[in-house]
């Protein structure tokens, strides 16, 4: 089942929460909603469950308006952050509840919730309360309650949020899995980007109610539109340049132009270049080698991260903020950076955005 | 709060204090009415339950009661949640609303309904007698109790997270069924302590029944007012007797009070 | 678990689309309740009272047994919060700090007031403590001192009805009260007393204030126990609510009105006082 927005707006008094928003989510396909706290994502969210009445705009699932529907009536699954499972009624029964209300026999209940037990893997789990259950556990049979009455939607709002990183990474891959096998259109929300990249077929970045850009994650990693989806999709080097006939001018350098950015001509306009696309060189002689060099700068700090070496170096004609530099294990050796040194940097890779 | 043992002597003494007031404040008040009521021998109280009008006044005053208190109980209910779970203008006339009958001298409350509804008064009925007639003992009574199902509801209502009834929606529970199989059991206890309380105050209701029941002996006559008029007329006995009942009644609600409690901290 | 504090409660809307049709239906039971048992009585009572204009009302009141009575009623109310405070301060205390044997049962004691009708708490203390008794013709012999009948039956009446109020207002800020702060108050080197004072004491004092104003806006509106256990004489041991009552017995409506009028008066002044003092605490 497809989902498609139209134009939603959404205020509270004054406060305009969800701005415009036009989306369209495949059937079958996980798609992220990403922003930061307060984005407007959570109250999109509710607005496509029903828990919220939209302003103005359609809200379509599978071209059917569902606008003016309650939340009963939309068949939708949703998980909460917090679970918000059934505190007085056992797992099997808090499984069981949506089958319940429709009225399913008590048989064809009880078989569901086994099946359900066993794809959330907590086979002999059914009779224990929630309360005896860890945080993980619990959001697995919040899942399995959202699913029990095979919805064709399914809308998870921060579900891993309150969870440790570990269990996090091992429940989103469970929930992709679990996604894909029974084929259920998924839209959910979040501000964790490495759970974005992780498990998202596409990804929508909202910020202060605005669905900025929409694509799939290497793309929108590689080739953002907007500073904002630059800088919160990972650590971003955003250089001011000037784009002139096939050349494009940082401070005294200048790169190849990208191709199809012709229309960025003659504008100021921002290049953006990733932690790890940026190569150090020692001398001159060995940036030139490499290519690309956009200029000299010094060592202002390194530090030590697992299983790279961050490091920071500002250029010599000290316009921009200190680049960000991420380096492997092989090249940090090779190097042997120290703090206050000058090097040359070369770009590997780089990407054109207007100024924004 | 951690407990500790009392180890030194000003503990001891502030333990012995504290236990000391409470005794003779309540305790001993408590048992000597128990040793004097039962002091002259069974049978005086016997008769005095035997007569037909104390009979009368006892079941006048359960049955009023439990109406009352299953009045109080509904809409309690109903004022809580509305208070809770919306927002208008005026919500917070109304939450104060609700404290007055704790500060309110029930005298005045009786004086009010004999205003509204005797004769010559503002709303004088045709139909059927109200004031010196069960109606105003119901109403007063329902008044008296007003705030205790509704003020034990609202703090447990207020504590469950909103997400609690919309994941009912969103698996597609009416209103209706969030409430009865979501909501209710969770305000269980607290509902049947607010009742408890009601019933407590409701049925040991003295000030606003005297004065706008006109206490008629056999008709209108209640518990209380049957003990006042006992007590006025000497009958000793028979005033002890029924003060006795109600504090054995009163016994028995504290027990179960207690027991609610127990079971609301404990859900918790 | 009677709960005390008397704030506007929190409004937490869960707002899915809403049928007019059922929200209306809620919201007018509740208002119509509300409105029909509490804000009509309290408009009678008022306009009632001013019917005859306002000479007739302040002619009324200023008899001097409406300015003894209400006089009364607040002395006494007021002496009865200060004993109780302090006791219920210490009894909430000596609950929550220490371990004793029968304290379970004390806990439930408490509540003695709550559940025992106040005509009979009035019976009681006068078959306990009455002239007729060891410790009443004691203290009459003595101390020339009438309990029962007398002034001190009020204040004792008073103290039985309202014994509750401070202790379950404090009692829970205690049990949530930090155990840590005590130890490292201990650790540090401060006595008892001095933890109590400057730790303990500033968190429990807002509960306590609550309690007290609670008790005493209690007392003054007391009856059951106080007309039995006062002898309702005139000008000395008749409080403003057995005065209000034997105006209406005898018919003297407006005397009855003028007392009534003056006395909500006051009791709304300390409730709302009450509910500004929680709703500044709330937000500090």
């Amino acid at each position: 089942m497809s989902i498609t927005l139209q134009h939603v707006s959404k205020s509270y008094g004054t406060e305009q929460v969800v701005r415009d928003v036009s989306l369209h989510v495949e059937t079958g396909e996980l798609f992220v909603l990403l922003g930061a706290s307060g984005s407007g994502k959570s109250s999109l969210l509710r607005l496509i469950a029903g828990l919220l009445p939209v302003d103005s705009g359609r809200i379509l699932l599978h071209d059917r308006d569902v606008t003016a529907l309650s939340p009963q009536a939309r068949g939708t699954g949703f998980v909460f952050q917090n679970y918000s499972l059934f505190r007085h009624m056992t797992v099997a029964d808090n499984i069981a509840f949506g089958l319940s209300i429709r009225k399913v026999r008590r048989a064809e209940q009880r078989a569901k919730v086994e099946e359900l037990l066993d794809l959330i893997d907590l086979h002999d789990c059914g009779d224990r309360l929630p309360t005896q259950l860890s945080g993980g556990q619990q959001q697995r049979v919040a899942l399995a309650r959202a699913l029990a009455y095979q919805p064709n939607v399914l809308l998870l709002d921060e579900p891993f949020g309150a969870l440790d990183v570990k269990i996090r990474a091992q429940l989103r891959t469970s929930l992709r899995a679990i996604q894909q096998r029974l084929g259920v259109t998924a839209i959910l929300v979040t501000h964790d980007q490495e759970e974005a990249f992780d498990i998202a077929d596409r990804i929508g970045v909202i910020d202060k109610g605005e669905l900025l850009e929409v694509g799939a994650p290497t793309a929108l990693y590689q080739r953002p539109q907007t500073s904002f989806t630059a800088t919160f999709l990972g650590t971003a080097n955003l250089l001011q340049a000037r784009r002139n006939g096939t050349r494009v001018y940082i401070g005294d350098a200048n790169l190849p132009a990208p191709p199809d950015t012709e229309h960025l001509s003659g504008q100021p306009v921002q290049v953006l270049c990733r932690p790890e696309e940026i190569a150090v060189s020692a001398t001159r002689a060995e940036a030139d080698a490499i290519g690309a060099v956009i200029g000299a700068g010094t060592v202002e700090s390194i530090s030590f991260a697992g299983h790279l070496q961050r490091v920071t170096v500002r250029l010599t004609d000290g316009s921009h903020a200190p680049l960000q530099i991420v380096l492997t294990p092989g090249d940090s050796r090779a190097l042997a950076l120290t703090i206050g040194q000058t090097v040359w940097l070369g770009v590997l890779a780089y990407h054109l955005l207007p100024l924004s | 709060m951690r407990e500790l043992s009392p180890r030194s002597l000003p503990a001891f003494i502030l333990i012995g204090f504290v236990v000391l007031y409470a005794g003779m404040l309540m305790v001993i008040p408590f048992l000597t009415i128990l040793y004097g009521t039962f002091a002259k021998g069974l049978e005086p109280i016997i008769a005095t339950f035997q007569d037909a009008s104390v009979q009368h006044a006892l079941l006048v005053s359960l049955l009023l009661s439990v109406i009352a208190v299953a009045v109080n109980a509904l809409f309690g209910l109903i004022t809580a949640w509305v208070l809770v779970r919306h927002r208008f203008t005026g919500r917070k006339f109304l939450d104060a609303l609700v404290d007055i009958p704790f500060v309110f001298a029930t005298p005045i409350a009786g004086y009010a309904v004999l205003v509204m509804f005797g004769r010559g008064g503002w709303f004088s009925p045709t139909l059927f007698p109200i004031v010196f007639a069960y109606p105003a003992i119901l109403l007063v009574k329902i008044f008296v109790a007003l705030p205790f199902v509704t003020r034990e509801i609202q703090p447990v209502l207020e504590a469950l997270p909103p997400d609690y009834e919309e994941a009912a929606y969103t698996l597609g529970a009416s209103r209706w069924t969030t409430f009865r199989r979501i909501v209710l059991p969770e305000i269980r206890t607290a509902l049947l302590y607010g009742i408890v309380l009601t019933f407590a105050r409701v049925i040991g209701e003295f000030g606003a029944v005297s004065v706008v029941a006109g206490a008629i002996e056999g008709y209108t006559e209640t518990a209380t007012t049957f003990i006042f008029r006992a007590l006025k007329d000497r009958d000793n006995t028979g005033g002890y007797s029924v003060s006795v009942l109600l504090c054995i009644l009163s016994v028995v609600i504290l027990i179960v009070m207690n027991h609610l409690r127990h079971r609301a901290l404990d859900q918790r | 678990m009677t709960h005390f504090s008397l704030p506007a409660a929190r409004s937490i809307a869960v707002a899915p689309p809403q049928t007019p049709y059922g929200v209306w239906g809620l919201r007018g039971a509740a208002f119509t309740y509300l409105i029909a048992f509490i804000a009509v009585p309290i408009v009678v009572v008022f306009v009632q009272g001013l019917y005859s204009g306002l000479d007739e009302f302040v002619a009324s009141l200023v008899r001097p047994d409406v300015v003894s009575a209400i006089g009364l009623s607040v002395w006494t109310a007021v002496l009865m919060t200060v004993i109780n405070t302090v006791m219920g301060t210490l009894t909430a205390y000596v609950l929550v700090v220490y371990r004793f044997p029968g304290k379970k049962m004390f806990n439930t004691l408490i509540d003695i007031p709550f559940a025992v009708p106040t005509l009979v708490i009035g019976v009681m203390l006068v078959v306990a403590y009455g002239p007729q008794t060891v410790i009443g013709a004691f203290f009459k012999d003595t101390f020339d001192l009438r309990i029962i009948f007398d002034t001190p039956g009020i204040v004792l009446a008073l103290l039985f009805v309202g014994y509750p109020f401070v202790i379950r207002t404090v009692q829970p800020v205690l049990i949530q009260l930090d155990a840590n702060q005590q130890e490292s108050a201990h650790t540090i080197g401060a006595s008892p007393w001095t933890t109590f004072f400057r730790i303990i004491f500033p968190v429990i004092r807002p509960a306590i204030i609550t309690g007290a104003l609670l008790s005493f806006a209690r007392s003054l509106g007391e009856f059951g126990s106080v007309v039995i256990i006062s002898g309702n004489i005139p000008m000395r041991t008749q409080t403003a609510t057995v005065y209000i009552y034997t105006q209406i017995e005898e018919g003297n409506f407006q005397a009855a009105s003028g007392a009534s009028v003056v006395l909500l008066l006051v009791s709304f002044m300390v409730t709302i006082g009450v509910d500004l003092f929680l709703r500044r605490q709330r937000h500090a």
